[in-house]
């Protein structure tokens, strides 16, 4: 454990760029990863020639950095790299080799693909058959996806939860994204549809799940000082990155984890504690990552909101029937773009682009007046928990 | 048992791999898999520390040891994990359509050490919990012996 942390607020994100996302994509994972990455260039006033590094999510069916970098007609890069598909691995990635000085203004591209795994519409395009695995899996599995719905199934057990907190989570972000025009699904949810729900697998049903989709976000990062430069001539603030880190415990077979009440979400926000100057009462908003919705739940107590098993009570307290969706102590709106269970299954880049948006002043519909900070939990309970911390600066 | 199923200790590694590829067989499981052959539930304990693990690892993960001995389990155990699957890839005998459940079970040789498969036809559905007692007990899939839990006794 490290209590160093030389990086705090010392690189910037300058360039968000998006294609918004679809049930019905019908463009190659290098044509959406193309879109976003031009468009997040721009977006930070540079181009091709500025851009020295690049970092391309390792997504399945996706292109790697070298193809993206030769498809944007990048001059030469000195940093490139392809990380695990979970949005923090990415830019930590990205701003590690921005303060290290292996780059200037990095790059990073992360596209979705929906794929026979997860879409029979998706199993039905030729252009993406090449994906299919030829081994099918097995029903008894608790690893990956369904390794969620198990533990949801434990945390129920072990708090004497019901299923009304995470009916919150689903219908906030249905709310939120009402709003987002990026989002893949908008249509209003209500308790009485939730609970309607198709169940998938119970305790989880099919609202309880993200939203597999088409698309991509990209990102440009570079140092602070060349952040604020950007930022002024642009006439908006500049975003940095206060504090951020991905964290594991050992033991993480999904269902040979000893217990919630130790996993990788702990880890995270204990070197969160380490680092950051700003904590959960400060903030002006909450990203918690709901990839499922447990995972959510799990975010609100381990960042410290409630304690574990309290997110029910929680939610319900911090709930603004009117508009149907969260408002902690009336105040920190959470997951504004309607999240992973509506706007789709970004991996949590979504989560990071909304910050972003807000805290620069380019939320359009959906700005937070004045908004300073921002907490992002991207990640579930096993192979990937993540958080940062964004700021103004 | 089938036929082919008589020689099964002679099973080739091709073999091996085609009869468990769905499960991500690998050199270090492949014992474990060879175990399930002879409907012996075979899980890696360490020779020199005594502790067990799973999923298979090559190295014991408590102690750094090498001599590993993949050893029969009681097959007693909790339900620790349940979900009920309401679809989900096709399998032979699994239906879908009344909800198929998954249990991981926390065996008795050990605190977390867990074995994930789903419960035996005829299972009391009052008793499909967390926390029910179950044991071990053997069916054949598509020809293949396959590992899932009856219940176990209370105590």
């Amino acid at each position: 454990m490290t209590n160093r942390d030389p990086m705090k607020d010392q690189v910037a994100i300058v360039g968000l760029g998006s294609t918004g996302f679809t049930r019905n994509g019908d463009e190659s994972p290098l044509a959406m990863a193309l879109r976003a990455a031009t468009e997040a260039i721009t977006d930070a006033g540079l181009t091709a020639a500025d851009i020295d590094g690049v970092v391309a999510t390792s997504e399945p069916a996706a292109k790697g950095p070298e193809e993206i970098a030769a498809a944007l007609g990048i001059t030469e890069a000195t940093h490139h790299a392809k990380p695990s598909p979970v949005a923090m691995f990415s830019l930590l990635d990205a701003a590690r080799a921005v303060f290290s000085g292996a780059a200037d203004n990095v790059l990073i591209v992360t596209p979705v693909v929906m794929g026979p795994w997860n879409s029979r519409r998706a199993a039905a395009d030729p252009w993406r058959a090449g994906t299919r695995s030829s081994i099918l899996p097995i029903p008894e599995d608790a690893t990956k996806a369904a390794a969620y719905a198990a533990w949801a199934g434990r945390y129920i057990h072990e708090h004497g939860a019901t299923k009304d907190p995470f009916a919150r989570i689903a219908i906030n972000s249905r709310t939120n994204a009402a709003n987002n025009p990026l989002a893949a699904v908008t249509e209003p949810l209500s308790f009485g549809m939730y609970d309607a729900g198709r169940m998938i697998r119970d305790p989880l049903n099919i609202y309880d799940m993200d939203l597999p989709v088409d698309g991509a976000d990209a990102f440009v990062l570079t140092t602070a000082e060349r952040g604020r430069e950007i930022a002024s001539a642009q006439g908006r603030e500049a975003v940095l990155i206060h504090a951020a880190t991905t964290g594991i415990v050992g033991k993480n077979d999904e269902d040979q984890l000893v217990g919630l009440d130790r996993t990788g979400q702990h880890v995270v926000v204990e070197q969160l504690r380490r680092t950051s100057d700003i904590w959960i009462d400060d903030i002006d908003l909450f990203y918690p990552y709901e990839g499922f919705t447990i995972i959510t739940l799990a975010w609100f107590e381990n960042v410290g909101f409630c304690p574990p098993g309290g997110a029910e009570d929680f939610l319900r307290e911090h709930w603004n029937d009117d508009a149907q969706r969260l408002e902690i102590s009336g105040r920190v709106l959470v997951n504004t773009h309607g999240g992973s269970l509506s706007e789709g299954a970004t991996r949590g880049t979504g989560h990071i682009r909304e910050a972003v948006h807000q805290l620069r002043g380019t939320a359009g519909d959906r700005q937070v007046d004045g908004a300073q900070s921002a907490l992002v939990t991207p990640g579930g309970f096993f192979f990937n928990p993540q958080g940062a911390f964004l700021r103004r600066g | 048992m089938p036929a082919d199923f008589e020689d099964d200790s002679a099973t080739d590694d091709t073999a091996l791999i085609a009869r468990f590829g769905g499960h991500g067989i690998d050199r270090d499981s492949a014992a474990h898999f060879r175990g399930r052959l002879e409907r012996r539930l075979l899980i890696h304990r360490c020779d020199d520390c005594g502790r067990w693990h799973h999923p298979p690892r090559p190295m014991c993960p408590a102690c750094w040891s090498w001599n590993i001995t993949p050893t029969e389990v009681s097959g007693r155990g909790r339900i620790h994990l349940l979900m009920t699957l309401h679809q989900g890839p096709p399998a032979s005998g699994v239906d879908y359509a009344d909800g198929h459940p998954v249990v991981t079970v926390e065996l008795e040789e050990q605190p977390a050490l867990r074995f994930t498969s789903t419960v035996a036809d005829g299972f009391p559905t009052d008793r499909l919990e967390i926390g029910t007692p179950v044991t071990l007990e053997w069916v054949d899939r598509d020809g293949t012996p396959t590992p899932v839990f009856g219940l176990g006794e209370d105590g």
